[in-house]
């Protein structure tokens, strides 16, 4: 049975940080309403590598609007008194903020926020579905249960480009010093590379 | 679920291609290969790695045969899980066992290779959310053709089910429904 590594927590633990723990300094913007707010649509290109194999896959993101501070809090409430049934329950409560895409496939983001940065902003996005369980083709793939959503963070510039990390299946748990910790179901960090906004 | 007759050459060709396996022994040998499988929107690639320690003769090869014919899949894997161990394809740090291998000439100075493992290698595509169930899928199977350089290319089923009938004798239904391209094989050089 392969278990999720330390590695892999920690590789989403500024993807956490991001999320959840960044929560007061971006509920001060009204972030929809900014320059840089939603509706929005990124396109770029997953990446995964491990020790024996490498994957690609095009995806797009597409964000209707960002989750409004009511909601994000709700959610975040529902996690501490809930755990992860908690914060998974409140998550598919919450309205759809976009949507991500991969070839035919559409799942939905009911959770995006943005912070400013120091070169752009970093946009943080949940949705209420796992998108893929990398490493579940192996004959002693661990079980899937409880990995059930996907947690993306992307790093875009003031031109619109960027890169970031994604747990296409995703455990949501409270704990460690952010207050949050996400589980990955992959043993190895997805990464999103030639990030794109899509100029409308 | 696709049905493809992938290795067409396996046992199907039984007494007429693979009977005279080539006079030369080229075994023990070992192949290096670079696979790939593509979709509209991903793709991912591997390297394996394949040592064949010897083919299988032809008593352990009619065996197999016989036990595709008279009891289908299960038999033969029964079968084939009884047989020697001819050689091992490895994956990263994951070796499983090849338990039925082949080789013929083909033309002038090419060899074709064919080979069953004992268990599936990996099941392409399992990790999306609305994937099928892969019981049943319980060997991994490889052609691939090799010229006298010691380079090639071929196909692979990564995990599959072998059954009797089609026009060949012999269907491999992998699970994916999409085969995995071998774009090179190498045959690595004795020491």
């Amino acid at each position: 049975m392969r278990l999720p590594t330390v590695r892999s927590i920690r590789a989403l633990a500024v993807v956490t940080a991001a999320l959840f723990a960044a929560a007061a300094s971006l509920g001060a913007a009204p972030q929809s309403k900014k320059k840089g707010g939603g509706p929005e649509t990124f396109n770029g290109k997953a990446k995964v590598a491990t020790g024996t194999a490498t994957g690609d896959a095009y995806f797009t993101i597409q964000i209707d609007h960002y989750t409004p501070e009511k909601d994000l809090k709700a959610m975040e409430q529902a996690l501490q008194t809930g755990g992860s049934d908690g914060f998974v329950q409140a998550l598919r409560k919450a309205p759809v903020a976009g949507h991500l895409k991969v070839g035919d496939k559409s799942f939905t983001i009911r959770w995006a926020r943005q912070k400013p940065t120091e070169k752009g902003r970093v946009i943080s996005i949940v949705t209420d579905a796992p998108v893929y369980f990398v490493g579940a083709g192996l004959p002693d793939a661990q079980s899937r249960a409880g990995f059930d959503v996907a947690v993306a963070q992307m790093n875009i510039d003031t031109s619109g480009l960027g890169e970031g990390s994604i747990a296409l299946a995703a455990k949501v748990k409270p704990g460690g010093q952010a207050g949050v910790e996400i589980q990955d179901y992959a043993s190895e960090p997805v990464k999103l590379v030639s990030i794109m906004r899509v100029i409308s | 679920m696709s049905v493809r007759a992938l290795i067409a050459s396996l046992i199907v060709a039984v007494p007429v291609a693979l009977a005279g396996q080539s006079s030369k022994n080229t075994a023990p040998e070992s192949f290096r290969a670079n696979g790939q499988i593509t979709g509209a929107a991903a793709g991912a690639a591997t390297e394996m790695v394949f040592h064949i320690d010897k083919y299988t003769p032809d008593a352990d090869h009619d065996a197999l045969v016989k036990a595709l014919k008279d009891g289908g899949n299960a038999a033969f894997l029964d079968a084939l899980r009884k047989a020697p161990k001819v050689g091992t394809l490895t994956i990263g740090k994951r070796s499983i066992d090849i338990r039925w291998a082949r080789t013929r000439p083909e033309g002038s100075d090419h060899r074709r290779v064919a080979f069953v493992t004992d268990k599936p290698a990996f099941f392409a595509g399992a990790g999306a959310v609305d994937a099928k169930p892969t019981a049943g899928y319980d060997l991994a199977a490889v052609e691939f053709t090799i010229d006298s350089v010691g380079l090639g290319s071929g196909t692979m089923a990564p995990a599959a089910k072998v059954k009797a009938g089609g026009p060949t004798g012999v269907e491999v239904d992998d699970y994916s429904g999409k085969r995995i391209t071998l774009t090179t094989v190498t045959r690595n050089l004795k020491k």
